[in-house]
């Protein structure tokens, strides 16, 4: 056995500490060892995007990240949205309202790359929501609507700004 | 995960089999796909000394572990290598983008490194660091073939270092691939072009991706287009010269006919840049 | 939520969608427990051969590892299948291609699994491999099966149409062409996977990732020899399927490992490259097509020949031929011809089923033969369509009497009468410097349903809940095409219920009804009728139990409002929650019967036909138009615009109506460009996402659509099949922009760029 190692990292906006083997994946910890099953596994190796979480803001593929590599970070899963407010909060209802989800697969990692975008850029243009999420493949096709998601985001964002 | 060098010296000696990665967009693929299991693996992502772009005197230094995002959104970049941005682009998705790195993209070596042929045109220097020592290194030197460099063990890339001038008005990338994101090169072409008011290409360097065992330049395409008028008749003596230089393999993405018809066809593309246009 | 409304019509959001973006739905993937066992399969990775031993020695010898299965320790028949049993569990005698089972492995954790896995050896005596239909044709070909009386042939017929091929002859013109379609790979994001355990009583629980819980339990229990009543299939959201999960596929493995696992619960997963190993696929054709016709362009005659390749297996492989031949003429009046269909067996990757089932492939020949045909003629190609368009009372091509709603004439006129048809050659001439434009259409009809042999029925359990809500128990999977909420709707509609007091139960063989699978574009159809009944029934039973406690003579002054029974002469109100309190459950639950209804032409005698499902009774239709530009240097493709005009009934949910077209045109334009499932040998080449080229976002552009809402009488609300018929678009109708574009038509798939630029430059030559 190798030797467990001890890691220590805010996972939605919590501290925690884990210990861990030094080869384990992000995603098999969020997964297997702290019940976030709301990160998704499709393809392993960083061809689709179901994995995406943020790490410290920005998105990242969890099944490409060794665990030991969160020590120190922040890291926000799908789950972490849900206690969060404002943006995040307006991306997931877009997502329900304007039908962005069918098999629902591919949502969880859909909107971490939907969340870092709005994050760097609050108005993005079309082109620029879809090249923000071409990490991420949707089987079912939903890219049409999802876009008109994080536009309709985006223009209430800028509204309320504006009021 | 060392964060000081003195760190990172002290276990790549103690482990000989050590395998070093930083975003792991390519290493961690490998392992996958081999079921291998390293005895030891090192990640450099915490080494800060080995971040950030700068610019001393005619060079910029860009630190190793620059990821490309962070390529694509530094001003320095974005005003003196906009090929490099525009190469970094087109480079995997954005969450691949979040984590590689420029040195990563280049000791991978793979003939479609997106990151590469742009280094190949901006005859791009590399640093390389030992505990001991260090060195510099021509890229087109230091990559040796398919996965090959010239890197010892103990000794790692620290920076990559890129002369501003001479200055090209014309910075092009293109990269064809079988969809628009998320894909490998069947062919890429970087150039950095000056042309004359009267249309005359006066300075021109060109490299291909995916079309041989390294990223290609060809110094005698290169020198037979200067001079030449940046036009359909001036390049097509060219595209032929390159389709006839051009080593491609066949894949699962592309046959090596195509790539070498397309390899030649993407000089064409040049025209776009006509002042007259 | 902004769209809540449940009537028909309107846009009522998923209710799955709330936890989907939460992360708090939960598909079969996303079970654990600390005590799992995790079971994994090792696969024979040789195309063809004898199976002569297993050696577990050095696998058992690997700390964590519990059990290595092999076919020995199978009780029953070890074959599984949805029409004919031919595929083991674990292989037993032969191994019949890459992907098969050969060992079941039960391990601590994942990583011993995969050492173990690993460690397990396969002797075997190497055959060589039936890996093309020519091949597997000839007469001294090698047998994928010893036994089968038709040596490589799991299915074949054929059907004249008319006087035959005598009628060619009496053709002014004709065209011919051979087309070639690739297989398509279902790339689900949620690979198959499961989680099963003994309990207490000795049956086997399972929860998965399947479209057919129902069938399964059968295969299953038949496989492994399991009463079926000791098996459950539990089926929670699932992460897409479009065809690849109707049938087995972790489902027997499961149940063994659970069977061996002492009573643990049994983890499986596949990743991956393991899926694309081993998942079935959509099938590859051959298809010679010869389409002719009078001067005035009137078709006349067509001929037809079409071979799939099934692999080893047949799945499904023969009912989608028959499929294929059903559709193979489109939706057009053709009086005279011969339809001839084989599905043949190789050592390949496994046929099945896919989204388009067979459609898909003749579509894309039929309508490019159409082409052709126009551009010999000299005709525009839209007048030649809508000059052959089938109209109800017509007979389609196999003959069959068209009895439901037909509006295809519709959808062609529609497009006809739309901008992008009708500013066309403006936009074709703007093309900039390096490109060349093009425009493509393409009609297309597709059937719901199973045909007029297996019975097509579903079972809709309604039940008022003791707080008054109701409860809709269906047995038909929510694969992500939506039926749920589909179902919703219909019962709030029905029973004027706000969303909020409905809830479901997703498919459970415990607790829902059998109601066939999630397939053939027959889910909202066919358990939304079984519904609507439910609903009258439950409707007209709580009226008349209110008009009773009441005492009121005609229950028909009753009516069903938000929570509440109402008697509207006095508007007296009693809630629904207080007249739960006074019955009993059986009271309480309705329980609704539907049986589509079924062809009776009989357009041919040849019963394994009519088995298969020719002829069907009920289609739906679409007209097709792609703006495509090529660009000269690269020969890349890029669909710049994409309209569908379609018939599909009256729409119950705009929003979910939408999600079908455009996720179904997202998936053909995959096959028209970019998909393309490698095989070498019977080896597999294509072994991951980063070979396998599914459309990214930047890949497929906004898709208009325009829904024709016309009525069909047999359906709930008017309505009828949507899942499927988008799918069959984009590739004749990127071909034929390519045609437009280069004066060339492309007949193999994936349209690759090297194709496109021989196209042009054969162009620039002539």
């Amino acid at each position: 056995m190798i030797a467990k190692v001890l890691i220590s990292f805010e996972l939605n906006s919590k501290k925690i500490e884990v210990e861990t083997e030094p080869d384990r994946r992000v995603i098999d910890l969020l997964r297997e060892d702290l019940g976030l099953t709301g990160v998704k596994e499709s393809c392993g190796r960083g061809d689709c995007g179901s994995c995406s979480i943020l790490v410290d803001g920005f998105v990242r593929l969890s099944c490409l990240m060794l665990a030991v590599q969160l020590h120190g970070r922040k890291i926000l899963t799908i789950e972490g949205l849900n206690e969060l407010e404002g943006v995040s909060i307006s991306v997931q209802d877009a997502f329900v309202e304007l039908g962005a989800v069918q098999c629902g697969f591919c949502t969880p990692g859909m909107i971490m790359s939907t969340i870092d975008l709005l994050n760097s850029n609050p108005k993005p243009s079309r082109n620029e929501i879809r090249e923000a999420i071409s990490g991420n493949i949707c089987r079912c096709g939903a890219y049409q609507k999802i876009l008109d998601a994080v536009e309709t985001v985006t223009e209430e964002l800028s509204e309320s700004k504006n009021v | 995960m060392p964060v000081k060098p003195d760190e990172l010296w002290g276990v790549l000696d103690e482990n000989p089999e050590a395998v070093v990665y930083a975003g792991g967009t390519d290493l961690l693929v490998k392992l996958r796909s081999q079921h291998a299991k390293p005895a030891c693996l090192i990640c450099l992502e915490r080494l800060d000394d080995f971040k950030g772009i700068t610019t001393e005197g005619d060079e910029i230094f860009i630190g190793a572990l620059t990821t490309h995002r962070e390529m694509v959104g530094d001003p320095i970049v974005v005003r003196d290598l906009r090929l490099m941005a525009t190469a970094t682009k087109s480079l995997g998705s954005p969450p691949v983008r979040n984590m590689g790195t420029l040195a990563g993209n280049i000791v991978t070596a793979s003939p479609a490194g997106d990151t590469l042929a742009p280094l190949y045109v901006l005859n791009a220097q590399l640093e390389i660091r030992s505990r001991s020592a260090t060195r510099r290194a021509p890229i087109e030197s230091f990559i040796l073939g398919p996965g090959k460099v010239d890197l010892n063990h103990g000794e790692i890339v620290s920076r990559i270092i890129v002369s501003k001038s001479p200055k090209f008005g014309v910075h092009h990338y293109e990269k064809v691939g079988r969809r628009d994101s998320l894909a490998c090169a069947v062919v890429s072409m970087a150039a950095l072009v000056n042309v004359t008011d009267d249309n005359i290409i006066s300075k021109i360097r060109l490299a291909w991706g995916s079309v041989g065992p390294t990223i290609m330049r060809f110094r005698s395409v290169e020198s037979f287009l200067e001079g030449k008028a940046l036009s359909i008749k001036g390049l097509s003596e060219a595209v032929r010269l390159v389709k006839e230089s051009v080593h491609p393999i066949d894949d699962l993405r592309a046959s090596s006919s195509y790539r070498r018809e397309v390899a030649g066809r993407l000089l064409l593309r040049l025209i776009g840049y006509t002042p007259c246009i | 939520m902004k769209f809540n409304s449940i009537n028909i019509g309107s846009i009522l959001c998923r209710p799955d969608a709330l936890l989907k973006v939460s992360g708090e739905a939960k598909f079969a993937v996303d079970y654990y427990e600390n005590n799992c066992v995790w079971a994994g399969v090792k696969r024979a990775l040789e195309p063809h051969a004898i199976l002569k031993n297993i050696d577990c020695v050095n696998a058992l010898k690997i700390p964590g590892v519990l059990k290595v299965l092999t076919h020995k320790d199978v009780q029953g028949t070890n074959r599984q299948g949805v029409i004919r049993k031919d595929q083991p569990v674990l292989v037993n005698d032969k191994i019949r291609h890459c992907g098969d089972a050969v060992a079941l492995v039960l391990a601590e954790t994942k990583s011993d699994l995969s050492l173990a896995i690993d460690a397990v050896q396969i002797e075997m005596e190497r055959l060589p491999a039936v890996t093309d239909i020519a091949t597997a044709l000839e007469t001294d070909s090698h047998l994928v099966h010893e036994h089968n009386e038709k040596s490589n042939i799991l299915l074949a017929g054929d059907i004249t149409v008319g006087k035959g091929l005598a009628a060619a002859n009496q053709c002014d013109v004709l065209v011919e062409a051979k087309f070639e379609t690739q297989r398509q790979e279902h790339a689900y994001m949620e690979t198959e996977n499961g989680w099963a355990w003994l309990d207490d009583e000795g049956r086997i629980n399972i929860v998965c990732s399947t479209q057919t819980p129902f069938r399964d339990r059968v295969e299953i229990a038949e496989a492994l020899g399991i009463d079926p009543k000791n098996i459950r299939i539990i089926v929670p959201y699932v992460g897409g399927a479009f065809g690849g999960k109707d049938g087995i596929t972790v489902q027997s493995l499961l149940a063994l490992a659970a069977q061996h696992s002492e009573g643990r619960p049994v983890k499986m997963w596949w990743n991956r490259e393991e899926s694309f190993l081993s998942s079935v696929k959509r099938h590859p054709s051959m298809m010679s097509y010869r389409l002719g016709a009078k001067l005035d362009g009137t078709l006349h005659f067509l001929d037809v020949d079409i071979s799939l390749d099934t692999g080893p297996y047949d799945h499904l492989g023969g009912v989608v031929l028959a499929l294929a031949m059903e559709h193979s003429g489109g939706p057009y009046r053709i009086p005279n011809g011969l339809i001839r269909g084989k599905c043949v067996y190789t050592n390949n990757p496994v046929g099945g089923a896919f989204r388009g089932f067979g459609v898909t492939q003749v579509t894309s020949a039929m309508e490019r033969a159409v082409d052709l045909l126009a551009e010999k003629l000299g005709m525009d190609r839209l007048e030649l369509r809508l000059q052959n368009a089938l109209k109800a009372g017509d007979r389609n091509f196999i003959g069959k009497t068209l009895i439901t709603s037909t509006g295809i004439i519709e959808c062609l006129e529609t497009l006809s009468r739309h901008k992008l048809w009708r500013r066309k050659l403006s936009w074709k001439c703007g093309a900039p410097i390096f490109k060349k434009r093009g425009i493509g259409i393409s009609a297309v009809m597709h059937a719901s349903g199973y045909g007029p042999v297996v019975p097509d029925y579903a079972n809709a359990k309604l039940e008022l809940t003791e707080n008054g809500k109701f409860r809709i128990y269906c047995g038909v999977v929510d694969m992500g095409q939506g039926n749920t909420t589909a179902n919703i709707q219909i019962i709030g509609s029905l029973l004027n219920q706000p969303v909020g007091r409905i809830e479901v139960i997703l498919p459970d063989t415990d607790k829902t009804l059998p109601s066939g699978s999630a397939s053939a574009s027959r889910c909202t159809y066919t358990f939304g009728n079984a519904l609507v009944s439910a609903a009258g029934i439950m409707r007209e039973r709580l009226c008349q139990k209110v008009a009773d406690l009441l005492m009121i003579k005609d229950s028909n002054e009753f009516s069903m409002v938000p929570e509440a029974i109402r008697h509207l002469p006095t508007n007296r109100e009693i809630r629904l929650e207080t007249i739960a309190r006074t019955m009993d459950l059986a009271e309480k639950v309705v329980i609704a019967h539907f049986r589509a209804p079924v062809a009776t032409d009989l357009v041919t005698n040849d019963q394994e036909m009519r088995l298969h499902g020719i002829p069907h009774n009920l289609f739906s239709y679409s007209a097709n138009l792609a703006y495509i530009e090529i660009d000269e240097i690269t020969g890349k493709v890029g669909v710049q615009k994409y309209l569908t005009v379609s018939d599909c009934g009256k729409v119950v949910n705009p929003q979910l109506y939408d999600q079908q077209i455009q996720g179904g045109i997202c998936q053909g334009l995959g096959l028209a460009l970019y998909e393309n499932f490698e095989t070498l040998d019977g080896y597999v080449l294509t072994k991951d996402l980063s070979t396998y080229l599914v459309p990214t976002s930047m890949d497929v552009p906004d898709v208009e659509s325009v829904a024709l809402g016309i009525h069909e009488p047999s359906g709930p609300f008017g309505s009828k099949g949507i899942g499927e018929i988008s799918t069959n678009g984009p590739l004749p109708t990127i071909a034929n922009a390519i045609f437009d574009a280069t004066g060339h038509m492309l007949k193999k798939s994936p349209i690759k760029p090297e194709a496109v630029l021989a196209a042009l430059e054969r162009n620039l030559s002539r």
